[in-house]
């Protein structure tokens, strides 16, 4: 019977072997990939271990850090963003049971810590991870102007630097207190307005004739027009048997180029659309940057791209058999966003050249150790220094005498363009402004949007553009570390 | 060295594991330096020297390396009740003595297991008895028929004494009929086989573990029971084809009753694919899973993984019984968990080396047997931990919490013991002379 007896012990070792080799495939193998799976509480109560790294603002505001607590005689760290609802939408919020979203998500492997070879030795070490903080390019003075200005109303404000692509402000109202989310989720998700919305990304808006400037450089680039070419306006322009009119009806006569930009002259865009083409239009729309993802550092979900829509899906630029001049003057079906527009404005405003916008300016340990720095970076060129500087010197009238006349701001040239897009109900008007500052050597490009005002463009979004502007070209670098 | 002393070496440590087990998870309750619950260390230790000085007395000549494989097994699986809770630690701790109490019991009035062999239809038909009972008066815990109330919130699990019964029945039962067994005189389909009423107690047993699946909704106790039977059947015969065969059938019949029983179907179903039903059936399963996955290679200690909410509620629902071993997996990660597969081993290359010793078949039956039920049944919950299995509600022996479970295995082991002092001291009376009686 011995020799049973072993064989039966071999067996039965040799089971267990089976059992170690499975183990370790969960344990080890597919370890990983479990860990990452949505509905693995361990992801997110991890989460609660980690000493999550800082969100500091460019003028060393603290938008977000940890605070060490115990549970249960466990160390966990709670979430608090001291500056409650400032920038609540780009910082975005990171809990275990809501998710994460904007930088919070983004960036979430350096503020958690997991980056580089480190993370795997304190894994077997079990050590406490560390995050490490993340500097913006956004600054709290701008960010609370803009905020300020359109607390009352839905809307969103953009602020970079055209030169950098630094994005210095990007809000949207109405926001939510980020300290809530942990707490309350519920009543922010009832509020109306759809506060969790980053309107600044992810709000898509008719442009409007905001997007007469990308029609100005398409027709600049294309040599047939200049800032002096006549036009004869008659009050309305037909084409396929449709008649585009001016806003109120207004009839403007012989004028030119640089006229029909200062007062936002329909017809005279009309004609330009229709002559250029729709694919030579809409080359000029692609250079832009429309039509695909803006490369910002946020998460992908939350930033929409800019384009032609039709029936919630998007159309290529260059689509043949389209009406060009309703392109032009920002119709058909045109949905952007005002990030999109101040990239527009920016490209105007830094000769041509347009700059990948970024709101994280490096990452940085807890030593002072930089782990990841962010240098600017050129996307395209969407003309030549000369016509962007004749584009500027168009959309300088537009403040000077034009329609824009109230983003003007005092000592300082101001050059921009309004825009209202009309939904049929006079009180429901989507009024936009987008402009850069100083015209001759532009330090800030802006966009604002106001949805649902019964002024135009010119009367409610340039006076913002215009405040957020000077609160900018104001704000000095602030130096030293950021207070606790 | 004599025994008793290399027991109490290898003791010292055992018990020191456990010791240090319930003073780290103590400590990270904490995050400071603690001793943990002392009065329960010491409690256990106590029992674990009371066991070992009784040994000393009655059993000195007995295996000196299952007492120290148990303490080490009973100290991890404390610590870890204790870091799941401090509560179940504390009353596993008093079954635990209760447990040492059988195990000095045993040892003391039952010089000679032998008498058990006069007696084995008697325990045989008590065994079915049990089993009986549960299946008719028994309480339905999660989905599972295995417990009777004796009493209040008081649940016995007969069915784990049942299964130590079956062994001793089987190995009486089988000492007499091996050698029939064993020689085919028959020739069906193909194969020698012996007549066929020698066959029917098999098959009755196979009948027997496929009600018992149904009946109390218990793949793993059927499996176990079955696994056992065939175990010992290949122990008294060497003929691998009766284990060949008898799986097959075991096999064929879960697969027929898979295929007409929509429970069990379900309960099949989310084995294959718990992801499948993450939320709902596989949600036990998904836990554990994601519960070894953080455990990792090394694990972050006693009681560092996130294995309770803040609330102090188990991530996976039984972690503290069927799901021990995944609370190890996650607190100790592969190491740790290879390091308790490792101990199970051990105890079974001691168990079997029992079995060899012994010098009548009934002995090396009963060793055999007792020593395969609780390899199977550690074999059978982690494999189903790991998905070789379906999962199962039986418990992993030494180290899950429960009386009847604590109970029944010190029982094993002294049985175990008893035989292997036997052996050993028919040797040295066969050279010394038998002491006059």
């Amino acid at each position: 019977m011995n020799r049973s007896i072993k064989s039966l012990y071999l067996a039965l070792v040799a089971g267990f072997g089976v059992l170690i080799l499975m183990l370790g495939y969960w344990q080890v193998i597919a370890a990983g990939g479990l860990d990452e799976r949505a509905d693995n509480p361990y992801h997110f109560e991890k989460q609660r271990l980690v000493d999550r790294g800082r969100i500091i603002s460019a003028d060393k505001v603290v938008l977000a850090e940890s605070i060490a607590y115990r549970q249960k005689g466990n160390r966990y760290y709670r979430r608090y963003y001291p500056q409650g609802a400032l920038a609540a939408q780009v910082v975005g919020y990171a809990t275990p049971q809501q998710g994460s979203t904007g930088l919070e998500q983004q960036y979430n492997q350096y503020l958690a810590g997991s980056y580089g070879a480190g993370a795997i030795l304190d894994k077997l070490r079990a050590e406490q991870k560390v995050g490490a903080d993340i500097r913006l390019t956004l600054d709290t003075r701008v960010q609370k102007t803009a905020e300020a200005l359109i607390a009352r109303s839905r809307g969103a404000v953009v602020v970079i630097d055209p030169r950098t692509g630094q994005v210095l402000a990007l809000a949207s109202s109405p926001t939510f207190d980020l300290n809530q989310v942990a707490s309350d989720f519920a009543t922010i998700r009832k509020r109306s307005g759809a506060p969790l919305v980053n309107r600044a990304t992810q709000g898509r808006y008719p442009p409007g004739s905001t997007f007469k400037v990308v029609t100005a450089t398409a027709a600049l680039n294309s040599g047939k027009w200049n800032p002096s070419s006549i036009f004869n306006d008659t009050g309305k322009y037909v084409v396929d048997g449709q008649t585009i009119r001016n806003d109120g009806g207004t009839k403007f006569g012989v004028h030119n180029f640089t006229d029909a930009l200062t007062f936002s002259i329909n017809t005279a865009f009309a004609q330009v659309g229709k002559r250029l083409g729709p694919s030579r239009l809409g080359g000029e729309m692609t250079k832009f940057g429309f039509g695909r993802p803006v490369e910002i550092d946020l998460p992908s979900d939350e930033v929409a791209v800019s384009g032609r829509y039709r029936n919630g899906k998007l159309l290529s630029n260059t689509q043949r058999d389209e009406d060009a001049a309703r392109i032009a003057i920002g119709q058909e079906n045109l949905l952007v966003t005002p990030l999109q527009m101040a990239m527009v404005a920016g490209a105007v405003a830094n000769g041509g050249r347009m700059q990948r916008p970024y709101l994280v300016k490096r990452v940085i340990t807890k030593d002072g150790v930089v782990v990841k720095q962010q240098n600017p970076e050129t996307l395209d060129s969407v003309s030549s220094a000369y016509v962007s500087s004749e584009v500027a010197r168009m959309m300088q009238n537009v403040v000077r005498e034009g329609t824009g006349t109230k983003a003007g701001l005092s000592g300082l040239s101001v050059a921009g363009k309004t825009g209202t897009a009309e939904t049929g109900d006079p009180n429901r008007n989507q009024a936009w402004f987008i402009g850069f500052a100083p015209a001759d050597n532009p330090k800030v490009a802006v966009a604002v949007v106001i949805e649902d005002t019964s002024g135009t463009g010119g009367q409610v979004a340039a006076p913002i553009a215009g405040a957020v502007m000077r609160t900018a070209l104001s704000a000095t670098p602030v130096q030293g570390e950021p207070q606790p | 060295m004599r025994l008793r002393t290399r027991e109490m070496y290898f003791l010292v440590p055992g018990l020191l594991l456990g010791i240090l087990g319930l003073a780290a998870a103590a400590s990270a309750r904490t995050d400071t330096l603690q001793v943990g619950p002392w009065q329960t260390s010491l409690g256990v230790a106590m029992v674990f020297v009371v066991m070992h000085a009784v040994l000393r007395l009655r059993a000195p000549f007995s295996d000196p390396y299952l007492v120290p494989i148990m303490a080490a097994l009973t100290g991890i699986g404390l610590a870890e009740l204790y870091r799941i809770d401090p509560a179940l630690a504390g009353e596993q701790a008093l079954w635990m003595t209760l447990g040492g109490i059988v195990f000095c019991a045993i040892i003391v009035f039952l010089p000679d297991h032998r008498v058990l062999e006069r007696y084995r239809y008697v325990i045989g038909l008590t065994a079915v008895g049990l089993l009986v009972a549960t299946m008719v008066f028994g309480t339905t815990v999660n989905g599972s028929r295995l417990w009777i109330s004796v009493g209040g919130s008081q649940r016995v699990q007969l069915g784990e004494l049942a299964k130590v019964l079956v062994v001793i029945f089987l190995a009486g039962y089988l000492r007499e009929k091996r050698e029939v067994l064993a020689i085919p005189t028959e020739r069906r389909f193909g194969m020698n086989l012996p007549a066929f009423r020698h066959m029917a107690p098999i098959l009755l047993f196979w009948g027997l573990a496929l009600v018992v699946v149904v009946a109390l909704n218990d793949f793993g106790t059927a499996l176990l029971f079955f696994g056992v039977f065939l175990a010992m059947l290949y122990l008294a015969t060497g003929r691998a084809l009766y284990v060949g065969l008898g799986m097959g059938m075991f096999v064929a019949g879960s697969l027929f009753i898979w295929a007409t029983v929509p429970r069990i179907a379900v309960r099949v179903g989310s084995w294959l694919n718990p992801f499948g039903d993450a939320q709902g059936n596989g949600y036990q399963m998904v836990q554990s899973l994601y519960a070894l996955a953080d455990g990792g290679l090394v694990g972050p200690g006693f009681g560092r993984a996130l294995l309770v909410t803040p609330g102090g509620t188990p991530r996976i629902p039984e972690l503290q019984t069927d799901f021990i071993f995944s609370a190890v997996a996650d607190d100790l990660g592969f190491v740790g968990s290879v390091g308790v597969m490792l101990l199970f081993i051990l105890f079974m290359a001691r168990g079997f080396a029992i079995a060899t010793a012994a010098r009548d078949g009934f002995s090396k039956l009963l060793a055999g047997g007792l020593t395969a039920v609780v390899g199977l049944q550690a074999f059978i919950i982690i494999g189903g931990i790991v998905r070789l299995v379906p999962l199962t509600g039986v418990t992993l022996p030494f180290m899950s919490y429960g009386g009847s479970s604590v109970v029944v295995n010190f029982g094993i082991v002294a049985i175990l013991l008893i035989i292997s002092q036997r052996s050993r001291q028919g040797l040295i009376d066969a050279v010394h002379g038998a002491p006059a009686t």
